[in-house]
């Protein structure tokens, strides 16, 4: 076991259960491992611990909970990098922000590619138009 | 920064398997085509700096106590599936 002094205070991780950016965060290549940490409270939202340098979390969140039609297939070039095939597993998070009044966005267009089987993660640049690096949640409905 | 002048249809050559094309000047813009690897990446520059800057200041801009008013919010409208 190892352990880091975070924000959490003093976290204690198995080095062999980390999950693994082969090539880092976009222009953040120095972060390769992070612990997952469950949010203390229930909810969407969960942080990612960099492990490489500990000042470095990020709350993330499914964003298919928000956005029904949000769909990320990584292609051949980007399994290989998860190291799945095309039967593998492959789950899309987002990374959140906060904004100065306290509203919650979404990086639809920086999303992660996560391989639960192998515990390895990419973050891919989507060039779509509709989606921004800070994507408001969508409004709600009043039914 | 090496600076080169090219015509339309001529190219350069980067290392050994790069190659990027000159295609053609259009509405104040330059087309232009990249021959790379699959595994090169390849993004334009101002998307590439957007998200390395949202990747800076999403790691900076939280409290604990933000996280838990918004965890509360967001519980109640999180779709079950």
């Amino acid at each position: 076991m190892k352990t880091i002094n975070t924000r959490f205070g003093e976290v204690e991780y198995d080095p062999s259960h980390v999950l693994n950016f082969p090539e880092g965060l976009i222009g953040l290549d120095q972060l390769k491992d992070f612990l997952v940490m469950p949010n203390k409270k229930e909810g969407p939202l969960f942080w990612i611990q960099s492990v490489d340098d500990p000042a470095f979390a990020f709350v993330v969140t499914d964003p298919t909970n928000f956005f029904l039609d949000y769909l990320v297939v990584p292609d051949e070039n980007e399994r290989k990098k998860l190291g799945i095939d095309e039967t593998g597993t492959c789950f899309v998070l987002a990374i959140v922000s906060i904004s100065p009044e306290k509203n919650i966005t979404l990086n639809l267009s920086g999303p992660i590619l996560y391989a639960p089987e192998t515990s390895k993660g990419l973050q891919v640049i989507l060039e779509d138009a509709r989606y921004s690096t800070q994507t408001p949640l969508p409004k709600i409905e009043k039914k | 920064m090496l600076v080169l002048t090219r015509k339309p249809g001529e190219g350069i050559i980067i290392g050994d398997n790069i190659i990027i094309k000159f295609i053609e000047m259009k509405s104040g813009g330059v087309r232009i085509g990249i021959d790379a690897p699959k595994d090169t990446k390849i993004y334009r520059q101002e998307v590439y700096d957007r998200i390395r800057q949202e990747n800076i200041e999403a790691a900076a801009g939280w409290d604990m106590t933000d996280l838990d008013i918004l965890s509360d919010k967001l519980a109640d409208r999180t779709l079950k599936k």
